[in-house]
Order: structure tokens, then C-alpha cells, then sequence
């Protein structure tokens, strides 16, 4: 897993308006979502084993779980940029 | 075994390249031996990492309209292969509801049915992969990998 995204950039520029930029610090989430992420993984730990118990053919929680961090974490080097006559914006995980 | 050998299936063993980039890896190694007039020894000089830093890492979209909306958008190509990954743990019940989703729009692809080589493979197509729409109106679309 790479590392996760530390910042998200976003610049939203309009014509006669000052240009907006706003450097958002996700790494200062991460020690919250990781908090949450722990919580959450006990649940799904404690729902795959009863899942796992009564028979069911669908176990996964946890490694959909994990996954969809790893996942998140490969959002960085993303770069979404739209533009029209009146705005452009301009957003880019770092 | 060579350590350039050792070294790719290394690259693949931990998640780095998919099989198809190391079996192309593999291949360029094999044409390099050949090549040479050594039977044996490095067939790649030093690192293979250049051989690795030369495959696409991004997918890209480029929208141009003709009204002047543009939409342009870098994905990491680790992204599309993590996301596509994914699927295969969606529980069947919230699967099954995409499916029909997505049938209801016209895109009749089943997920249930996807594979982690059939992935590798597809995103090794993707590699290769070029779209170019012009359409009568004026609007451009091209999704290629760089």
C-alpha cells in the first residue's frame, strides 16, 4: 500500500473574482479516521465471525474493509480539472 | 536463477507489477540474453527499474466540448486496478443491485464474474488502450494511458 493522500489542492478560478485556492490537510484526518477505522474493524471482525459461524457463503467485512483503505490510499496523484467560461477548477491529491 | 530474474518476480511477488508487466519484463530480459553473445550473466545492465518506470502509470480523460466545458482527469492507473479489485468483496446483495443498475443504463457487465487475473489482464489491455472521439459537434474525447 502506498502512502495515503496528505493533501488535497483546490483552486477554483472565475473572471473578475479572486482566485480561491484551499490546501486542504487530510494527514490531520488520519489520526481520527484511524481511530474510526480501528472501531470499525472490530465490528466487522465480530460480524464475519458470526457470519462465519452461522454458515454464511459471504465473510469478507474486514478485507472489503482493508482493501477500501488501501484503496484510498492510492487516490494520490489524482488530478481532476474542469473548465468553462465562467470557472475552473482544479483539484489534485498530493 | 539471474538476480534481474529474481528481482522482477520479486517486484511481482510484492505487489509492484501486475503479471503481464513482469511477464513483458521477463520477455525483454529473455530478447536482451538472447542479444548478447553471453550465454550467461545480466541480460538487463544494473536495475530493471527503468524498464518498470517506462510503463504508463496514469489513465487519462480529456473532454473538450465544443460549448468550451473541458473535463480533464488523471487517475493513477494503481487506483483503477485497487478499485476494479475491490469488487470481487462487494457483498453479493449490494452486487447484485449494481449489476441491475448498471444493465438498467446499458452496461450489462457482471461483476460477480471478475477475476484478480482477468484484472491483471485487463489492466494490461488498458496499458495499450487509446480512445479518440470527435464527434459532428465539435466535442473531442480521448482516454489513453501515459
Amino acid at each position: 500500500m502506498n502512502v495515503p493522500p496528505l493533501v488535497l489542492d483546490l483552486r477554483v478560478v472565475r473572471p473578475e473574482r479572486r482566485p480561491v485556492r484551499l490546501w486542504l490537510p487530510l494527514f490531520l484526518l488520519w489520526p481520527l479516521a484511524l481511530v474510526v477505522g480501528v472501531l470499525v474493524l472490530v465490528l466487522t471482525l465480530v460480524a464475519d465471525a458470526l457470519l462465519l459461524v452461522l454458515g454464511r457463503r459471504y465473510h469478507h467485512y474486514t478485507i472489503l474493509l482493508v482493501r477500501s483503505c488501501a484503496t484510498l490510499g492510492e487516490t494520490r496523484g489524482m488530478v481532476i480539472r474542469f473548465s468553462n467560461e465562467k470557472t475552473a477548477v482544479d483539484m489534485t491529491v498530493q | 536463477m539471474s538476480a534481474d530474474r529474481s528481482r522482477i518476480l520479486d517486484l511481482l511477488a510484492g505487489g509492484k507489477i501486475t503479471a503481464e508487466e513482469a511477464e513483458r519484463l521477463l520477455d525483454a530480459l529473455d530478447a536482451h540474453a538472447g542479444a548478447a553473445a553471453e550465454p550467461s550473466g545480466s541480460a538487463i545492465q544494473g536495475d530493471p527499474e527503468p524498464l518498470i518506470a517506462a510503463l504508463p502509470k496514469y489513465l487519462y480523460v480529456k473532454v473538450l466540448a465544443a460549448n468550451g466545458d473541458n473535463v480533464d482527469v488523471k487517475i493513477p492507473i494503481v487506483l483503477v486496478r485497487s478499485g476494479l479489485k475491490l469488487t470481487s468483496l462487494i457483498p453479493p446483495l449490494a452486487m447484485d443491485k449494481i449489476n441491475d443498475t448498471m444493465a438498467e443504463h446499458g452496461m450489462s457487465v457482471d461483476f460477480n464474474n471478475f477475476k484478480p487475473e482477468d484484472i491483471d489482464e485487463l489492466i494490461g489491455a488498458l496499458r495499450d488502450m487509446e480512445v479518440n472521439v470527435d464527434a459532428k459537434n465539435g466535442d473531442t474525447v480521448r482516454v489513453y494511458c501515459a
